[in-house]
């Protein structure tokens, strides 16, 4: 039944299946008046249905002249110049840059979750100042959306690495660019306050509420044609573990919410050139005869991302190990966090482990 | 009613006296029409007063619906089909041609299942990297995670070519005939197939020779479950779908699922028994946990004895350094 196919609501769809409709070709010649008597129903609404009708109907016709096999495909060849001249944004400390391939890559979403009091909010909030360097400095020079739905942003504490990055600005600005005409672009930190967009969301309705309404906030805050305006880069969720975690009765529900989610953060990340970094919490898993360190949330959200970094302990250093990448190599490398963000880590010992 | 009324445009036959003397016998569809006694209603027609016209409409009706069935098909003209038409495509891994008998054979839906992290999506990689340097024709790559990765394709190509000022002219022409497509969601996927359905069919000269979807299970995951069967049902008519693409057009399709946990302790695959018998060929890969070596065995084939399980060491290198590193595809070590 072809009508089974079409996006429509399940309303809409047993209506039509009721009045005998059931294949694409029975709706192709009816005028929205006629098929709104017959289903009684409003003719906006008939219309809705005939318009969604027509433009699956529209690609089952072969367009004269029309070379592509389908619709907006793109050859690796072009995605592997555009991936070549992307910048990622860096994450303040070299190891960790170096193995994510100079940082997190917009286009993908990167999911970090790591052990309580790792580091996971402050990585995030360093992502959200990083993310506003300029272009000039080697950044994405955008604005950062942070969702928090614990409660641990600290605005203080964004502020006190705000100073830190625009400090390390000032001093890059005049060791490496003596000759150079000086960068004119010095941002005050309070600036960067200014372009993190904070959403404190406390259900899970509100959270899937928010991930829905930033297509449209994203597409208002687009470049409208002035000079130095900055767009929405980087989608920061801390964490989106926290309202799936507890009291959720129905996991299939769960399930099948997460992976709505999860597409539409894919969507938004490949539609508006942005990254997506979402942080989870962890758990423990009994695999291979052990007890291992697991990202929460299951099996099925695993896939939902594009790389998944944990972070973890050893000894006394902090650690972060690449789970998943479709091109990064599964590597580990320390980090600290000091008063002025993430930064490498001091000890003698500190090297990049690769698997 | 809908679709007798629908016919009336094309058919001027069945006008509304005929529609009317059907819905006396309470048909209203075609489907109603296959449902009754041919006989019957012509015998019926003979009666009424302008029997000659209803006959005539009969015999319309019945032409439409012959219009509709597939054509038949011997055994013989299968199988020269099969030696002709469905040629196998190697995955770019030795030992994983073997167990497959050659390789990714056209005609077939081959589903790779496996848990996070195991190798699927750079499985699919180097087949579409293969396929586009081995064979001529297009590789189609649908990717619902944002996974593809142009500089990890670029990786397989070098590695097997010895390095040279050609290299990156070839690379140009073997990558852009791998078309990349991003897919959100289960209805998105359904029209982008119908529109590939429509375009092999008229477009002759433009030859695919393998779908990839990366993953399917995400953009099916959605839509499954939640007490109705539409999920069920959209997640058949996709399969279905890419059963008669690769079919009818000769193409190989490879899909990605993934793993749920099942009873006791054991994973298996998702997407539940609906989707179990759907594809023509299941792989299944595992990893073993802070080591790159993955094995992978057949749970499923049409003429091939499955559960045959061997290792394979996955090697992942990022391409920093081109002339210091040596870089390695996906090796099969027993």
């Amino acid at each position: 039944m072809e009508i089974s196919t079409l996006p429509i609501s399940a309303s809409q769809r047993g209506k039509l299946i009721s009045a005998g409709y059931t294949s694409l070709s029975s709706l192709s010649s009816l005028s929205p008046s006629s098929l709104a008597q017959d289903l009684k129903i409003s003719e906006t609404e008939a219309l809705q249905i005939l318009k969604v009708a027509s433009q699956r109907n529209g690609l089952n016709k072969f367009e004269n002249g029309s070379r592509a096999i389908v619709n907006g495909a793109q050859t690796a060849w072009d995605m592997l110049h555009e991936e070549e001249s992307s910048i990622r944004i860096t994450t303040s400390c070299s190891d960790l840059d170096e193995i994510l391939g100079g940082g997190i890559s917009p286009k993908e979403v990167t999911e970090i979750g790591g052990v309580p009091g790792i580091g996971k909010t402050q990585l995030a909030i360093q992502l959200a100042v990083n993310v506003q360097i300029p272009a000039d400095y080697g950044g994405l020079g955008g604005k950062a959306i942070y969702i928090d739905t614990e409660g641990s942003f600290m605005v203080e504490r964004a502020l006190q690495i705000a100073e830190a990055c625009a400090q390390d600005m000032l001093e890059y600005n005049s060791l490496l660019r003596k000759d150079f005409k000086p960068c004119q672009v010095n941002k005050e930190p309070k600036e960067f306050l200014d372009n993190i967009f904070y959403f404190r969301v406390c259900t899970y309705t509100e959270q899937i509420a928010v991930i829905n309404y930033l297509e449209k906030f994203i597409f208002e805050h687009k470049d409208v044609g002035k000079v130095d305006y900055l767009e929405v880069k980087v989608i920061i969720i801390d964490s989106i573990t926290f309202h799936f975690r507890q009291d959720f009765e129905d996991m299939a529900l769960r399930t099948r919410l997460l992976g709505g989610m999860a597409l539409k953060l894919m969507k938004l990340a490949k539609k508006f050139n942005l990254a997506v970094v979402l942080l989870n919490q962890v758990t423990t898993k009994f695999m291979d005869g052990s007890f291992q360190l697991t990202l929460a949330l299951g099996d099925s959200w695993a896939h939902a991302s594009t790389n998944r970094i944990i972070l973890y302990w050893n000894g006394n250093e902090r650690y972060a190990y690449i789970d998943k990448s479709p091109s990064l190599r599964s590597a580990s490398a320390s980090y600290t966090v000091t008063g002025k963000g993430i930064r490498n880590s001091a000890s003698n010992c500190k090297r990049v482990k690769l698997m | 009613m809908a679709p007798l009324k629908g016919l009336e445009r094309n058919y001027p036959l069945i006008d509304s006296n005929f529609q009317k003397f059907c819905a006396t016998h309470g048909i209203f569809t075609l489907e109603d029409f296959l449902v009754h006694d041919i006989y019957l209603l012509a015998a019926l027609a003979e009666r009424d007063y302008a029997s000659d016209k209803l006959k005539q409409g009969i015999t319309q009706i019945l032409t439409i619906l012959d219009c509709q069935s597939r054509p038949c098909i011997n055994g013989l003209e299968l199988l020269k089909d099969a030696e002709n038409n469905k040629c196998v495509l190697s995955t770019g891994c030795e030992r994983i041609d073997a167990l497959l008998q050659g390789g990714l054979r056209g005609g077939h839906v081959t589903e790779i299942v496996g848990p996070s992290s195991s190798g699927k999506t750079q499985f699919c990689l180097q087949a579409a990297s293969n396929v586009a340097r081995q064979y001529s024709g297009r590789v189609m790559y649908f990717d619902s995670g944002n996974s593809f990765s142009p500089k990890r394709i670029a990786q397989f190509l070098h590695s097997s070519d010895r390095p040279s000022t050609k290299a990156s002219e070839v690379s140009k022409k073997i990558m852009s005939n791998i078309l990349h497509h991003s897919i959100f969601d289960i209805f998105t996927l359904l029209d982008m197939l119908h529109q590939l359905v429509t375009n092999l069919k008229t477009q002759v000269d433009y030859q695919v020779r393998i779908l990839i979807i990366d993953s399917l299970s995400s953009l099916i995951a959605p839509v499954l479950g939640g007490g109705g069967v539409h999920g069920h049902g959209l997640m058949v008519s996709a399969g279905f779908l890419l059963k008669e693409l690769a079919h009818e057009h000769n193409l190989s399709i490879l899909v990605t699922n993934h793993m749920v946990a099942g009873e006791a302790g054991m994973s298996k695959p998702a997407l539940g028994e609906s989707w179990k018998n759907i594809p023509h060929v299941r792989l299944m890969l595992s990893r073993r946990h802070g080591t790159n070596v993955s094995s992978i065995s057949l749970l499923k084939h049409t003429y091939l004895e499955s559960r045959i399980q061997f290792s394979f060491i996955q090697l992942c290198l990022v391409a920093q350094d081109l002339e210091a590193h040596h870089k390695r595809s996906i090796v099969a070590d027993m």
